[in-house]
C-alpha cells in the first residue's frame, strides 16, 4: 500500500509543480495518472522514488516514509521501485545485457562494480528477463542499434531485474507508435497481473486508460483534480476526459483491436 | 532597364527612386575632382563613400609601394619613374589605378543618367585593382619558376628520391705486394704466382733505387690481377723500416684504373732513397704493393639515416608524452569548463567563465610560438617542443572534453539511480560510458596533431625530426632533406590511418 499524503514539490526557480497532492495505491493496483503537459506527473512520480525531493508531504510505503530516506536506506527502498522512462534512459553506447544488469546494481557491491562485475545468477537473471520480453537474440547488441519499442523492452527488463514491488512508468510509449505502445502496454500489465507488481503509470491516451488501468488519477497544475475507479474509467466519454486532460488527449485508434489480439497470443 | 508591368518599388533602394542632383557630366567631373564624390550628387551617398574610401586605400598602397620600390630617390617625379624601372610589376598597377580613376568618374556619369541603373562593374574594377596589388606586394613571381628550375631540380629531385643516401657501404681495402731486392743479388726473391686473390706481379723483382739529382732507378713492370674492376689502384713502396708512401711518376702519384677482368699494368721507376748511404746494408727488401680501396663491403644504412629514424621516433614520444601530460592536465580542467557542472552558484560559474577564456586563450596562440618560447625558457631540445604542445593541447583537449561532458546524458544516470545504484556505481555505469569514447576519440586525434605538429615545432628548435630537417636544409644536404620529408609523410599517413581506426571503434 502506497500512500501520499499532502506532497507538495516546488522548484528552486520557484515553480510549484505539485500541490497538496493526497492518494492512495493498494497493492497490486495498475494505477494510471493522467494530466496535461507540464502538470506534474513526472515530479510526482519521481518524488515517490526520491529522484527528486519533495518539498513537503509523505510518502508512506508499507510503513516507511520514502521522503525522509537518506543514504543506504533510501538506495535499497529504490531497489524495490522499479522506473520506466518515456525516452528509455538505456546508456546507449553499452550492450543490451549491460544496460538490463544496471537493474541489479542496487544487489551488487561497488567492488564488483569498479572490476566491472556481475555474479553469474545476474547474468542468468538478465538473459531470462530478455527472454520473457522477446528480446534476447539482441542481448549483445549496442542498446542504440535496437529500435524505439525494442529499447523500451530492455528498459522493462531493466526494472525487472530490481525484483520490484512497484514500478512507476513516465508516459512509457508517449514516444513509439500506436502498435508499440499496446506491445509495452502489454509488458507491463502482464508484470502486473502475473508477478503481482504495484503499477504507477502515466498515460496519454484515454482508449489506453481505459483498456489498462484499475483506477485514474488526473493532476492539473500540480493539482489533484480527479479520482476514479476501473468503472468510472469505462463509463468516462472522451468529453470528461479532454476536460480533465485538456485539448491533447487522443485515443490511439480503434482499428487496432484485431493486432492487439495477435500481440497478446504472442505474450502469453 | 525596369519592366513598366512590374512593381519594384519595394526593391528599388529609397535613395535611388529619386532623380540626380546634378546632369550626368557635372557628375562624371565631380568624381574627376573628388573620387566618389559624383555619385553622392547624384544622391547614391553610401556608394559613393564606398568608392573614396577605396579610392584613398589604393591611393595609399600604390604610394607605399612605389617608396619601397625606389627608396633612395626623392620627389615623386623620380620615384615614378625610378619604381617603374625597379619593378615593372608597378607599371600594370599604375596602368590599372589610370582606368580606376576614369572608370569611378564614368559610373557617376552613368548613375546620373540612370539612377536605377547601378552597375556592379566599378566594383568588380576595384576588386582586380587590389588584386593587382595584392601580387605585387606578395612578390607573385611565377617566371621564377622557369629561371630557377635549373637549380631547383636537382635538389628537388634529391628530395623526392633521396635513398641512395640511406646506405652506404662498408670500404673494403684491396692489397697485394711484391718484394724487391735492392740491390741485385744472385737469389732475387721469387716471382708472385698469380692465385684467385689480388696479386701483383713485378719484374724483374730487384733492382736500384733512384739518387737525388743523380741516376734514375731501375724501371719495374708491375701487373696487377684480381683487383676490383674501374676503381682507383695507388702504388706503393714500403721501406724496410716500415714507412709506407705512394710511387710518383713524372711528379704525379701513380694512379691506375683496372681493367673488367681487374687486371692492369704498368712501368714505375724505383723511388729515391731516403737513407743515408752510410747506413745502408748490403741489400734489402723493399716491398712495392697496390691498393684499392673499394666501397664493396656490405650495404649498411647511413648514418644520417639512422639519425633521422632516431630524430623520427623522438618526434613520435614527443607527440606521445605531449599528449599524456595534455590528458593529465585536461581532465580536471575540463570539469571546471563543463558548463553543466559549473553553474551551479554564481562562484563556479565565475570560474568557468575564466577556465573558459584561459583555454581560449592559450588555443588562440600557434604551438609554433610558443614552443619559441619555451625554447627561450628551458633551452633547444626535445623538452621545448613538449612543452609548447602540452599547453596547446591542455587548452584543445579541455575544451573538447568538456564539451563531451557538457553533452551527457542525463537520462541514464537518472535511471541507474533510480535501480538503487551508489554514486560510484553511477559514475561507473552511467557517466564513463558516455565520455570514455569521445575522450579517446579526442585524445587520439588529438595525438596524431601532435605528432604533425612537432615536426613543425623542431623547426624552432623543439627537438625530433623538424630540428634535424632544418640543419640537412642549412647544410644544403637535400637528400638527407629529402629523407626526413619522407618520413614524416609516412608516419603522418599511418598515423592518420591508424586514428581514424580507433576513433571508428569508440563511436
Ligand atoms: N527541474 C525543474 N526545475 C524547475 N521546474 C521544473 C523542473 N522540472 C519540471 N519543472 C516544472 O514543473 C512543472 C511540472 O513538470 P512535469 O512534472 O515535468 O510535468 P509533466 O510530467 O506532467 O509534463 C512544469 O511547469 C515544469 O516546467
Ligand atoms: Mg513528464
Amino acid at each position: 500500500m502506497l500512500e501520499v499524503r499532502h506532497l507538495t514539490k516546488i522548484y528552486d526557480d520557484g515553480t510549484q509543480a505539485l500541490k497538496d497532492v493526497s492518494f492512495s495505491v493498494p497493492d497490486g493496483e495498475f494505477m494510471v495518472v493522467i494530466g496535461l503537459s507540464g502538470s506534474g506527473k513526472s515530479t510526482m512520480l519521481r518524488c515517490i522514488n526520491r529522484l527528486i525531493d519533495p518539498t513537503e508531504g509523505e510518502i508512506i510505503w508499507d510503513g516507511v516514509d520514502l521522503a525522509q530516506l537518506k543514504g543506504d536506506d533510501l538506495r535499497n527502498a529504490r531497489r524495490k521501485i522499479g522506473m520506466i522512462f518515456q525516452h528509455f534512459n538505456l546508456v546507449k553506447r553499452s550492450h543490451v545485457l549491460t544496460n538490463v544488469l544496471t537493474g541489479r546494481l542496487g544487489y551488487t557491491s561497488s567492488w564488483n562494480s569498479l572490476l566491472g562485475r556481475f555474479s553469474s545468477q545476474d547474468k542468468e537473471k538478465a538473459l531470462v528477463a530478455l527472454k520473457r520480453l522477446g528480446i534476447l537474440e539482441q542481448a549483445y547488441k549496442r542498446a542504440d542499434e535496437l529500435s524505439g519499442g525494442q529499447q523500451q523492452r530492455v528498459g522493462v527488463a531493466r526494472a525487472l531485474m530490481q525484483d520490484p514491488k512497484m514500478i512507476l512508468a513516465d508516459e512509457p510509449v508517449a514516444s513509439l507508435d500506436p502498435v508499440l505502445a499496446h506491445s509495452i502496454m502489454q509488458y507491463l500489465e502482464m508484470l502486473n497481473k502475473e508477478d503481482g507488481m504495484t503499477m504507477i503509470c502515466s498515460l496519454h491516451y484515454l482508449d489506453l486508460v481505459q483498456r489498462y488501468s484499475t483506477s485514474v488519477i488526473g493532476l492539473k497544475d500540480g493539482e489533484l483534480v480527479y479520482e476514479g475507479g476501473k468503472d468510472d474509467i469505462l463509463a468516462m466519454t472522451d468529453e470528461q476526459f479532454k476536460n480533465i486532460y485538456g485539448e491533447e488527449a487522443e485515443r490511439v485508434g480503434s482499428g487496432l483491436e484485431g493486432n492487439l489480439q495477435a500481440n497478446a497470443g504472442g505474450v502469453a | 532597364m525596369t519592366d513598366k508591368n512590374l512593381n519594384l518599388d519595394h526593391i528599388i533602394p529609397e535613395d535611388a527612386r529619386e532623380p540626380s542632383l546634378v546632369p550626368a557630366p557635372a557628375a562624371a567631373l565631380a568624381s574627376l575632382v573628388v573620387p566618389g564624390l559624383g555619385q553622392a550628387l547624384t544622391r547614391s551617398v553610401r556608394r559613393g563613400l564606398i568608392l573614396f574610401f577605396s579610392f584613398l586605400t589604393v591611393v595609399g598602397l600604390i604610394l607605399w609601394r612605389f617608396t619601397l620600390a625606389a627608396p633612395r630617390d626623392t620627389g615623386w617625379w623620380d620615384i615614378f619613374k625610378k619604381g617603374l624601372y625597379l619593378d615593372p610589376f608597378l607599371i600594370v598597377v599604375s596602368f590599372l589605378f589610370a582606368i580606376l580613376y576614369l572608370w569611378i568618374a564614368f559610373d557617376a556619369y552613368s548613375l546620373a543618367r540612370d539612377r536605377q541603373n547601378t552597375p556592379l562593374g566599378v566594383f568588380v574594377f576595384l576588386a582586380i585593382m587590389f588584386f593587382a596589388l595584392g601580387w605585387q606586394i606578395g612578390k607573385i613571381n611565377l617566371y621564377s619558376f622557369v629561371t630557377n628550375a635549373d637549380e631547383a631540380l636537382p635538389a628537388l629531385g634529391r628530395v623526392g628520391w633521396p635513398w641512395e643516401k640511406a646506405i652506404s657501404y662498408e670500404s673494403v681495402i684491396f692489397q697485394a705486394e711484391a718484394d724487391i731486392e735492392i740491390p741485385c743479388s744472385e737469389t732475387p726473391p721469387a716471382v708472385n704466382v698469380v692465385t684467385d686473390e689480388p696479386t701483383l706481379v713485378s719484374s724483374p723483382t730487384c733492382g736500384i733505387l733512384s739518387v737525388q739529382e743523380g741516376e734514375p732507378g731501375s724501371e719495374l713492370h708491375l701487373e696487377g690481377y684480381n683487383f676490383s674492376p674501374g676503381i682507383e689502384v695507388n702504388i706503393m713502396w714500403k721501406d724496410p723500416i716500415g714507412n709506407e708512401f705512394r710511387q710518383r711518376q713524372g711528379g704525379k702519384y701513380v694512379i691506375i684504373i683496372p681493367d673488367e677482368n681487374g687486371y692492369f699494368e704498368t712501368d714505375i721507376i724505383m723511388p729515391y732513397r731516403l737513407l743515408p748511404p752510410s747506413a745502408t746494408e748490403p741489400t734489402y727488401i723493399w716491398n712495392v704493393f697496390a691498393r684499392q680501396v673499394a666501397e664493396r663491403g656490405k650495404a649498411k644504412l647511413s648514418d644520417d639515416f639512422k639519425k633521422i629514424v632516431e630524430k623520427m621516433i623522438e618526434t613520435i614520444f614527443i607527440g606521445m608524452m605531449a599528449t599524456f601530460f595534455g590528458i593529465i592536465f585536461a581532465l580536471p580542467v575540463s570539469f571546471l569548463a563543463a558548463r553543466n557542472l559549473m553553474s551551479a552558484s554564481w562562484v563556479t560559474l565565475l570560474m568557468y567563465y575564466l577556465v573558459r577564456a584561459i583555454l581560449n586563450i592559450i588555443r588562440s596562440i600557434e604551438p609554433i610560438i610558443w614552443a619559441i618560447i619555451a625554447v627561450i625558457v628551458v633551452g633547444l631540445g626535445p623538452f621545448a617542443g613538449i612543452l609548447a604542445l602540452v599547453l596547446h593541447s591542455i587548452a584543445a583537449l579541455g575544451k573538447l572534453y568538456s564539451e563531451a561532458i557538457e553533452s551527457i546524458d542525463p537520462g541514464p544516470i537518472e535511471a541507474i539511480q533510480a535501480t538503487g545504484a551508489n554514486w560510484l556505481q553511477t559514475v561507473i555505469y552511467a557517466v564513463i560510458p558516455q565520455i570514455v569514447p569521445p575522450f579517446v576519440s579526442f585524445t587520439i586525434y588529438r595525438w596524431d596533431i601532435n605528432v604533425r605538429m612537432s615536426t613543425i615545432i623542431g623547426l624552432v628548435g623543439g627537438g625530433g625530426i623538424g630540428f634535424l630537417l632544418i640543419q640537412y636544409i642549412r647544410i644544403l644536404d637535400y637528400r638527407s632533406a629529402g629523407m626526413c620529408v619522407w618520413f614524416i609523410a609516412i608516419t603522418v599517413a599511418i598515423l592518420d590511418y591508424v586514428s581514424a581506426e580507433i576513433r571508428a571503434r569508440f563511436t
